[in-house]
């Protein structure tokens, strides 16, 4: 990413923001987190969050740096496919309120996606899962505190590392306060930021440049943007569309959510969240589109949100994209290593190293585990650019996609199908993964994650009709209380 | 240069010679690795300059139709929304004469064909329909 020539917000503001919001968020989290005494409470909020709390954080964790900083890369790059393909990310949480009932209904005394993975398809399984889940998590961990660094250099000029070191800093001592209980409680203010914040953006550009001026430029200069057979984008589409499914299914973020919301709450909490979601890309991609009537140059694609802010509204613009950025971080990263320290805690910590750890050792191992989390990614995300990973935000995250993608199928037929064959589950996610990276590679970025998914509903629809492996869905909800490994559920153990 | 010559012996002189002969045209301004070839009508520019530069687009090889799409000091530009064609784009430095160009590239823009964006939109549709299909039962199968 490249940054500005001349940063925009003043140095001594940037800090007094980035002071003003660390102190706000740290002390909502010692203040939130005060009645957490055990490992439920920090892990799941005491499983009780009401419907308000709930939509807001399903909502505000689903808008991260990528929304509000790919978004617009999307719309630049893709055009009006391209925005409104992304803001179809939306369905991902749509379609999980049905998830998240049965989810609560099968195991009401659940923690982890983990938990429900052992105990219905095996270790096998379990353990592929964990690889394509920790991948993803510690790749998101790792691009969202990168986009934080680069996003306060590039606007402030504050030194990178600094910047992501505050960033990541501030999120790790709230999480570790304040549990999920904090989370939530912060995801709720973000939230207002964040609408209001965008709504203003695309309101002023609107105001400012014009559509008649702003469809006039684009046709002349970068008309296949406005095509709607431009091919892909229309690629894009649903690949898209299956990633944000993928994202969302098979993610701790959302299933300690599902377990932590009050009985009934989740289904209505997930509509509610995707439906409020939804139009936020479309807001937020759609000043990007005004770039070649404003006459800006943008030097890398996933800057361009904040830099047509800029020039639209200058200073204004600047720190109200620096305070919604840091919200939509913030939102991200702290569900994101509350949600990942969850499920080292009860998969790797419980699940592999001490079975028998009582409840007050897990929420020791949960808040250390907090701290390691963010000292690797604080580690990783030191050394961008000189590490040979994937170049930029948008090129990690659809990366990803095939990962991710390629779990939707075991975790639905798990769900749903009784006979769903353990071994296809597993296979499922290695082939999908396997093949949906190979077209990433050969065909485009914008097929990864559709390609994952197709390979995996073919395998796991095959495999399943061919040897299908019948399962008592009471196991679940009897099991989920103190299984471990090899105990838990041995027929399906592989 | 024969204190130098003296002192450090002939192959280092000749070296220092070089680079200093080579100087003047590594302060131009170049593409740096260029992309040949674009699948979605985009992808992103990168030279490397001393200072300001100007960047021209044309789509004839003798540059008629050629004209500026960035003046000043970055040093990259997303290009975005071009439909199929051999666009050529060509750099100077800012400071330089209007015709004393430094480097010039040809990048061919080939959408993937509708058809292939077509087979691809119609397999997640079949995915997407199975899913809503399997959600929509909403009760465990068999």
């Amino acid at each position: 990413m490249t940054a500005l020539e001349d940063p925009i917000l003043p140095t001594s503001l940037a800090w007094g923001l980035l002071a003003a919001f660390s102190v706000l968020w740290v002390a909502l989290g010692a203040w939130l987190g005060r009645r957490n005494y055990t490992a439920a409470d920090h892990m799941l909020a005491g499983r009780n969050v009401g419907l308000a709390l709930a939509s807001a954080t399903a909502m505000a964790t689903w808008v991260t740096a990528n929304t509000t900083m790919t978004a617009p890369q999307l719309a630049l790059e893709l055009g009006v496919w391209g925005m409104l393909g992304y803001s179809l990310g939306a369905l991902g949480l749509i379609l999980f309120a049905p998830l998240a009932r049965r989810i609560r209904e099968l195991m009401p005394h659940g923690f982890t996606s983990g938990d429900f993975i052992r105990l219905r398809y095996g270790t096998f399984t379990w353990r592929v899962f964990l690889g394509v889940s920790l991948i993803y998590a510690f790749g998101w961990l790792i691009s969202m505190a990168m986009a934080g660094g680069v996003l306060i250099n590039a606007l402030a000029g504050i030194d990178y590392r600094v910047g992501m070191t505050v960033i990541l800093t501030v999120c790790v001592i709230y999480t570790l306060l304040g549990g999920l209980r904090a989370v939530i409680g912060t995801d709720f203010i973000q939230t207002v930021i964040i609408i209001a914040g965008a709504a203003f953006l695309a309101w002023m550009t609107i105001d400012r440049v014009g559509f008649e001026a702003i469809h006039f430029d684009l046709m002349e200069e970068r008309p296949e943007l406005l095509s709607l057979l431009f091919p892909a984008a229309i690629m894009f589409l649903f690949n898209n569309l299956l990633f944000g499914v993928g994202e969302i299914f098979h993610s701790n973020v959302w299933w300690s959510r599902a377990f932590a919301f009050g009985r009934n709450v989740g289904f209505r909490a997930y509509l509610l969240g995707g439906l409020l979601w939804l139009p936020i890309p479309i807001v937020a991609g759609f000043v990007a589109l005004a770039t070649p009537a404003l006459g800006i140059n943008v030097p890398a694609a996933d800057m361009v949100g904040p830099l047509v802010a800029a020039e639209v509204l200058g200073l204004t613009g600047a720190i109200v994209v620096f305070i919604v950025v840091f919200a939509a971080l913030a939102s991200s990263l702290d569900s994101l290593l509350a949600a990942t320290s969850d499920l080292v805690t009860r998969d790797i910590y419980r699940g592999h190293i001490r079975p028998q750890a009582s409840e007050q050792a897990q929420l020791r191992a949960t808040k250390i585990i907090v701290v390691l989390l963010g000292l690797l990614t604080w580690l990783a995300a030191s050394y961008r650019g000189e590490v040979p990973v994937v170049g930029s935000l948008a090129a990690l995250l659809y990366f990803t996609g095939a990962f991710v993608a390629s779990a939707i199928w075991p975790i639905v037929a798990g769900l749903y199908w009784r006979r769903a064959n353990p071994q296809a589950a597993a296979w499922a996610m290695l082939l999908g993964s396997g093949l949906g990276l190979a077209s990433y590679f050969m065909i485009g970025w914008y097929v990864a994650a559709l390609v994952g998914a197709a390979v995996s509903l073919v395998v796991m629809v095959a495999g399943t009709w061919l040897f299908p492996r019948p399962f008592d869905w009471d196991r679940l909800a009897h099991d989920d209380r103190d299984a471990s490994p090899g105990r838990g559920n041995p027929e399906v153990a592989t | 240069m024969l204190r130098l010559a003296a002192s450090f012996g002939r192959l280092p002189v000749l070296a220092l010679a070089l680079v200093l002969l080579a100087a003047p045209a590594l302060a131009e301004p170049r593409f740096d690795d260029p992309p040949e070839h674009s699948a979605d009508g985009g992808f992103t520019l990168h030279w490397e300059a001393p200072g300001a530069v100007v960047l021209e687009r044309a789509s004839g090889p003798d540059f008629d139709d050629a004209g500026v799409i960035y003046e000043g000091g970055d040093t990259s530009r997303v290009i975005s929304g071009l439909p199929d064609g051999e666009y050529r784009f060509r750099l100077r430095a800012a400071d330089a004469d209007e015709d004393a160009w430094s480097d010039r590239i040809t990048v061919v823009v080939e959408h993937h064909g509708l058809a292939r964006a077509f087979g691809f939109f119609a397999v997640g549709g079949a995915v997407f329909l199975v899913l809503i299909v399997v959600l929509l039962r909403g009760r465990p199968r068999g």
